[in-house]
């Protein structure tokens, strides 16, 4: 081989290589570049895979105002829902209510001592006036007074003393076991008429938002025909400015109508609810006052024949100490007159006392009214919003979620027609960043704005 | 012997320049070498189905639990632990039953990606036209006496390729203004759930929405857009470098595929 020879097949070589970079470098940028029809013809690679940006498509789908709307709807809600009507939740909430039950509580025990107090000074009260009636008696009846009066000796009045304190011991253990078992009870009975009011509350809500998302997707597929059909029309270029705007206020018009219609009735809904809500409150409240009050007049009855049967007893234990071992044996150591009289006594102070804890029960029912409705307020209220708004989220996320659906089925069905077209075979959406490939967005979104005419 | 010569250098260059056009086609494979699988249909099979079901009573009987330990809780710090502790013994079952399941399903698609000649199995979702449904086969292969055999070979290089997005927004710098983003969004919220709260009328509020709206996309606009618009960039210029088509989320790959996410993070170094 001769160096001449040699050097022109190095050079040979040489054109030979050059050649295949510059078909390299021709295929490369072919294949850097990213969309054109061009492309399809000299470059077959990148043209046989295409890809579409769907976040764009979906914007020029007639029906992306539907969805913009949605997405408006559940931002609002989102905002909202911590908003106006629900402004407690968390550690506010239970704060609250740790607050609320403890002026409850405190109300109780107020009434409690009120009540303690008032029947001991009432007993003491009425002890004296027994004590006093004896002693008149002594006084007014001659010898057979005297010799009653002188029968009650220093001791028999201690050991009188004693068995009324003992007496006053145990009616008021029992009064407090009475007084703990209502405010269990009441408690109980709150739970249960809220939760039963929650419930009535949840169904109503879920019906009003399904009514509401059936209605928004009838006026939506009743109005598809009309709004397509403008959007075809504004596609058309050679559309002249007075007839653009003719069709966009239409379009606008549809929008607005569907808004109004869809507005109203959530207003109706809203107000609806809020009646509900109210009549539910109200209607726990008044069952709540009602049963409330049936437990505390049997707690007061209940009180009322312990605070007698005491008295009884204890009139009978003071008359055979006072009536002494040697008194004559007539009901319980004391002359008919006197038992009368004494038993007249014990009833005004029972009635006296009866009448004054009744004002002080009145009183912490009303105080515990209030604190009621406060507490509904803060939690029955919060918690049924919360739910509400989140029962509404849902519905407007599943919404949402359909109509996206079928926005993109109906862009995969243009995109498909386009891609055979075109002879390519495999078309993807949700690219990160194009390298290569068809980009077929264009063509689509020219297909999917006159897709309905 | 120059004829010799001359049809040696021809048949070099002929060779070459062959080769040079099927280069790409052999990177690029065949398109028809991108399969695609429903994962929804796969969590439809028995297997999945019954782990489902275990789960879902499983669950059941946590939520009561759950239940009792926070009735009468206020303490949002309790609460918290106890939510968390209640969710670790989710996920950890969670993770005992379907593992297992995941890893079959694993070697399923990539049995079948394999016989098929598959260069890379993404999910249905974003494959809007062509592409093959290997869904069945892999079913029947789930179904199927034993477990399945994985294949011998690995993937064939793909011309499609994959970024793990979490990896990527990891990026200090990518991260920072992500955070500072959300920060202002939680600001905003707070802001606008506030004029919200004394709003008197539907017009006011949806003032306050618009407003709302318009701040959290001028911030967008200013701020994570460009980041945005420089990541697509860089991705898009590592793909080109190394012969890639498509780039997509790895979320949505399956089997196979080209991985450019270091690549892509080492050019933000």
């Amino acid at each position: 081989m001769s160096p001449v020879n040699s050097n022109n097949g190095r050079r040979a070589v040489a054109r030979a290589l050059w050649l295949l970079g510059a078909c390299a470098t021709v295929t490369g940028c072919a294949r850097g570049g990213e969309t054109s029809g061009a492309l399809a013809s000299s470059a077959p690679l990148d043209s046989r895979i295409g890809y579409v940006r769907m976040d764009e498509l979906v914007k020029v789908h007639p029906l992306y105002s539907q969805l913009a709307r949605l997405d408006e709807d559940m931002q609002a809600l989102q905002l909202k829902s911590v908003g106006s009507e629900i402004a407690l939740s968390g550690a506010d909430l239970a704060k609250e209510e740790k607050a609320l039950q403890k002026e409850l509580d405190a109300a109780a025990a107020r009434t409690k001592a009120a009540l303690v107090g008032k029947e001991q000074e009432y007993t003491r009260r009425e002890q004296a006036a027994i004590d006093a009636a004896l002693g008149a008696g002594a006084g007014v009846t001659g010898p057979g007074g005297a010799q009653i009066a002188g029968s009650i000796s220093a001791q028999g009045q201690a050991q009188a003393q004693a068995v009324t304190q003992i007496a006053n011991r145990n009616l008021n253990a029992y009064r407090k076991e009475l007084v703990d078992q209502d405010r269990r009870a009441e408690r109980a009975l709150q739970q249960a008429l809220a939760e039963s009011a929650e419930r009535s509350y949840r169904a109503e809500a879920d019906q009003v938002q399904k009514a509401e998302s059936d209605y928004a997707l009838q006026l939506a597929s009743a109005d598809a025909g009309p709004r397509l059909s403008l959007r075809t029309k504004l596609s058309n270029l050679a559309l002249d400015d007075a007839s653009r705007a003719d069709v966009k206020s239409q379009l606008d018009a549809i929008d607005r109508k569907e808004s109004d219609a869809l507005g109203a009735m959530k207003n109706r809904d809203t107000d609806k609810l809020v009646a509900l809500q109210k009549s539910l409150h109200d209607k726990m409240i008044a069952q709540l006052n009602v049963q409330v009050a049936q437990i505390r007049k049997r707690t007061i009855g209940k009180l009322n024949e312990r605070t007698a049967d005491t008295q009884h007893a204890l009139i009978g234990q003071i008359g055979r100490v006072g009536g002494g071992p040697g008194g004559a044996p007539v009901a319980g150591g004391v002359s008919p007159e006197m038992k009368a009289k004494l038993l007249a006594l014990h009833q005004k102070f029972q009635h006296d006392f009866n009448d004054d804890a009744s004002k002080t029960v009145a009183q912490f029912q009303k105080t515990r009214a209030d604190l009621m409705r406060r507490f509904a307020q803060i939690s029955g209220v919060d918690v049924d919003s919360q739910a509400a708004a989140n029962k509404q989220m849902s519905a407007l996320q599943k919404q949402r979620g359909d109509l996206y659906n079928e926005m993109v089925e109906q862009i995969g069905r243009e995109v498909k027609v386009i891609a055979e077209q075109r002879g390519i075979n495999v078309v993807v959406s949700d690219v990160v960043a194009p390298a290569g490939g068809v980009d077929l967005t264009a063509d689509a979104e020219k297909d999917i704005e006159s897709l309905h005419e | 012997m120059r004829d010799l010569q001359r049809r040696l250098i021809a048949a070099t260059a002929a060779f070459l320049l062959g080769g040079a056009l099927l280069g790409p086609a052999a990177l690029a494979a065949d398109v028809t070498d991108i399969g695609f699988v429903d994962q929804a249909a796969l969590s439809n099979t028995p297997s999945f189905t019954d782990a489902n079901r275990q789960l879902a009573a499983f669950k059941a009987g946590l939520d009561r639990d759950f239940a009792r330990r926070m009735r009468g809780l206020h303490d949002q710090n309790t609460q918290a632990r106890i939510a968390q502790e209640f969710q670790n013994k989710l996920a950890q079952r969670q993770r005992d039953l379907f593992g297992p399941l995941f890893e079959r399903a694993r070697v399923a698609i990539a049995s079948v990606a394999s016989s098929k000649n598959l260069s890379v199995v993404v999910d249905k979702r974003i494959v809007i036209f062509g592409g093959q449904d290997v869904t069945s086969s892999v079913i029947d292969l789930l179904n199927g006496p034993g477990d399945p055999i994985p294949p011998v070979n690995t993937p064939p290089p793909s011309s499609v390729g994959f970024v793990d997005q979490t990896q990527i927004d990891a990026i200090p710098k990518l991260k920072s203004a992500n955070d500072d983003f959300q920060k202002f969004q939680a600001d905003q919220q707070q802001q606008a759930q506030a004029k919200m709260k004394s709003a008197k009328s539907d017009a006011d509020r949806q003032q306050i929405l618009k407003d709302y709206q318009s701040a959290l996309a001028g911030k967008q606009k200013q701020e994570i857009q460009p980041l945005v618009d420089q990541t697509r960039s860089v991705i898009s210029d590592v793909a080109k470098k190394k012969g890639l088509l498509l780039v997509i989320d790895r979320s949505n790959l399956i089997y196979g595929g080209t991985d450019i996410t270091s690549d892509v993070t080492s050019q933000f170094k």
